[in-house]
C-alpha cells in the first residue's frame, strides 16, 4: 500500500492510496482509492490480479458486460450511504427509482453485486458514483455498471464530465495507471 | 438419458423409479470441454439442442449475452417458459465448467471462492415405502392404512446407517395429514437429533395445511417446505407458525422475489439451478434474498453427479448458503462421471482441480444415453 498525491482531473493536489496484491503465480494487480479506505483498494487490486492473471476484464469475471459504453451524469442528488439498514428501508418504503452508490464508500466489488442483484429482484435502476470524478474512479465505475442489468445503469458525477465512458477490455480492472505519474514512480517492496 | 433409482420416489407430485435427465457436453473453441446436466423431458431435451445451436461463435465469458440472446432481456421476452429455463441452465453451467477449466479456477473460485471443501447434504425420504411405482389410487390406499409409516421410519435409519445423514426432506403425498403427522412425530422420535424439512409442493389447500403445520410445530422442524401455495397461501400460513417456511415453487424468478419480501411470505428460498435459469440468476436470488434477511438455500432432485457437484460448488462459493443441500445422487443407480461422488457422514466433498473438477464416464454416458443431439458449426 502506497500513498501519492494525485494530478489528473481536478484532483490534482489529492492524496490516494495505492495498493497491489501478488499472487502465487506472481501477477500483480492494482487498486486506489481517494477516500482512504484500504480495504477498497485491496477489493480492486485483488479483482485487477485475477484478471490480469486469466487475461480478462473484470466484468468477464463477473458475468460480462452488458454495454460496452456506460453514459455519464452529472447528478447532484445524494447518494446511499453504506448502510444495509438504511438501503432495505429505503427499498421496501419506496423510497428510490434509483439506486445511487458510491462504490468506493461501499467498500468491495461483493457489495456492489449485492446491491445490484437486490436491485433487480426490486426493479430498481443502479448509479455508480465517481465521487471525484477522477479518471481512475470513472474507469473503475465503467467495469462495474458494464455488469448491472437494466437501462438504467449509469455513472454519475458532481461535475461536468464527457457524457460516456468506454468499457475497458483489457485484463484485470481496466484502469489506466500511466495517468498519475507518482503511480508509475512507485517502488513496490516484494 | 434414463437412469433406474434404487427407491420408489412417492410425492404428491408424482411416484417414479427413474430419473430422465439431459447431460450436456459443451466445447470451446481452445478445446476444453465443460459439464452441464439439467432435466431430461424431451422438451428440454429438444431446447438444449436448439439453443446450442445459437450459441455457436459466442463468447461463453460473456454469459449476459449468452442469456438475453437465449431467453431474451425479461422473463416476459422468455417464449419457453420454465422448460426454457432449465434448458438454458443445463448449457450455462458447461459453459462456467468449460470457462473455470480454462481459466484454470475451480467454479466456485469462478462464482466466488472455494470457502468450504465439505457441504453437508440431505436425504428425500419418499412418502411412503413402495416396493414398484403404483397409481395415485393405490398410493392413496397405502396411506390410509397409518400402520404403514414406521416403513418410512426404518428407512430413513437405513440412511442414518449408510451415508451418516443428519437432514431429511420427507416428501409428503399431500393426501393425509394424519399420515404425515403420525410418520413426522416417529421420524422425530427415533432421530430426535436429525434435521427433517417437510414437503408437500403445495398440494395441501391453505387451510389444511396451516391447521396440519400448526400441530406439526412443536416438533422443531428444520421447515416447511411449499406446505401450500401460491405466496399469499404461504404467507398466511407463516404468519400461524413458528417453524421456517421454504419456497422453491413460488420464487424461481427475480421477480418474484420482492413480492415474498414485501408479504413476509417465506423464511427459505430453496433456490433450484434449473427453475432459476443458471448460475447467474440463483447467485442474485441467493445474495438479494440474504440481504433482506431471508436465507437462501439449495434445491435439487434426483441429479447426476455433475448437478449434484455444481450444488456443491454453489454452496461453497456463497457464504448466504448455510442450510444443508438437497442431494439425491445416492439414490442413483448410475452416475456419468468417473469419480464417485460418495456421502460419508452426511456430507459430500468438493472435487478437486479446475471447472466443476469431474470427468464424464464415457462408457457409463454411453449405456445410459437415450438419445442424442449433436450441435457443431
Amino acid at each position: 500500500m502506497h500513498s501519492l498525491r494525485l494530478v489528473a482531473g481536478k484532483c490534482a493536489g489529492a492524496e490516494a492510496l495505492a495498493a497491489r496484491v501478488l499472487l502465487a503465480d506472481g501477477t500483480a494487480g492494482f487498486g486506489f482509492t481517494l477516500n482512504m479506505d484500504a480495504g477498497m483498494a485491496r477489493d480492486m487490486a485483488a479483482w485487477d490480479a485475477l484478471g490480469r492473471s486469466r487475461a480478462v476484464p473484470l466484468h468477464s469475471l463477473l458475468g460480462g458486460s452488458h454495454r460496452k459504453r456506460i453514459k455519464i451524469e452529472n447528478d447532484g442528488n445524494p447518494c446511499i450511504s453504506p448502510d444495509w439498514t438504511a438501503l432495505r428501508k429505503g427499498i421496501l418504503d419506496n423510497k428510490y427509482d434509483l439506486l445511487r452508490i458510491d462504490p468506493f464508500a461501499w467498500g468491495s466489488v461483493e457489495q456492489v453485486s449485492t446491491i445490484a442483484a437486490a436491485a433487480t429482484a426490486f426493479d430498481l435502476g443502479v448509479a455508480l458514483l465517481a465521487p471525484n470524478a477522477h479518471p481512475w474512479e470513472v474507469q473503475y465505475c465503467a467495469a462495474l455498471a458494464a455488469t448491472i442489468r437494466g437501462d438504467d445503469a449509469r455513472i454519475i458525477v458532481r461535475s461536468a464530465f464527457s457524457p460516456e465512458v468506454l468499457v475497458s477490455e483489457k485484463p484485470g480492472a481496466g484502469i489506466d495507471w500511466a495517468l498519475e505519474p507518482a503511480f508509475l514512480k512507485i517502488q513496490w517492496q516484494s | 438419458m434414463s437412469i433406474p433409482l434404487t427407491l420408489v420416489h412417492a410425492g404428491s407430485m408424482y411416484v417414479i423409479q427413474k430419473a430422465e435427465r439431459t447431460v450436456v457436453e459443451l466445447t470451446l473453441e481452445n478445446g476444453i470441454t465443460g459439464l452441464g446436466d439439467t432435466w431430461g423431458t424431451p422438451e428440454v431435451f429438444a431446447m438444449a439442442g436448439a439453443f446450442g445451436k445459437a450459441w455457436i461463435g459466442k463468447d461463453a465469458l460473456d454469459r449476459f449475452a449468452l442469456r438475453t440472446t437465449t431467453l431474451g432481456k425479461s422473463n416476459y421476452d422468455n417464449k419457453y417458459g420454465r422448460n426454457g429455463r432449465a434448458a438454458y441452465a443445463g448449457l450455462d453451467l458447461a459453459a462456467w465448467d468449460a470457462v473455470a477449466r480454462s481459466l484454470k479456477l475451480s467454479l466456485a473460485e469462478l462464482i466466488g471462492a472455494r470457502r468450504r471443501e465439505s457441504i453437508d447434504v440431505v436425504s428425500t425420504l419418499p412418502a411412503a415405502i413402495l416396493s414398484k411405482a403404483v397409481s395415485r389410487d393405490e398410493l392413496t390406499k397405502h396411506l390410509d392404512d397409518l400402520s404403514n409409516t414406521p416403513k418410512v421410519v426404518d428407512f430413513a435409519l437405513q440412511q442414518v446407517h449408510k451415508f451418516g445423514f443428519r437432514s431429511f426432506k420427507l416428501k409428503s403425498a399431500a393426501y393425509s395429514p394424519e399420515w404425515d403427522w403420525k410418520l413426522l412425530n416417529e421420524l422425530k422420535e427415533a432421530m430426535p437429533h436429525a434435521r427433517i424439512r417437510f414437503d408437500p409442493n403445495a398440494n395441501y389447500g391453505p387451510a389444511t395445511a396451516t391447521a396440519l403445520c400448526k400441530r406439526l410445530d412443536p416438533l422443531g422442524l428444520e421447515f416447511f417446505e411449499d406446505p401450500t401455495g401460491e405466496l399469499e397461501g404461504l404467507a398466511r400460513l407463516k404468519a400461524a407458525v413458528k417453524t421456517p417456511v421454504a419456497t422453491n415453487m413460488w420464487v424461481v424468478k427475480d421477480e418474484q422475489l420482492a413480492p415474498a419480501i414485501r408479504r413476509q411470505a417465506v423464511d427459505v428460498v430453496l433456490g433450484d439451478l434449473f427453475m432459476w435459469g443458471g448460475i447467474d440468476a440463483l447467485r442474485r436470488m441467493a445474495k438479494a434474498s440474504h440481504a433482506f434477511g431471508l436465507k437462501p438455500a439449495l434445491h435439487s432432485v434426483y441429479e447426476t453427479g455433475i448437478a449434484t457437484v455444481a450444488n456443491l460448488h454453489l454452496a461453497s462459493a456463497l457464504p448466504e448458503v448455510e442450510y444443508p443441500n438437497d442431494a439425491s445422487l445416492h439414490f442413483m443407480s448410475a452416475d456419468v462421471l468417473k469419480e464417485v461422488q460418495e456421502v460419508k457422514n452426511g456430507a459430500m466433498t468438493l472435487p478437486a482441480g479446475h471447472g466443476l473438477g469431474v470427468t464424464l464416464d464415457r462408457a457409463q454416458f454411453e449405456r445410459l444415453a437415450l438419445e442424442r443431439t449433436v450441435v457443431a458449426p
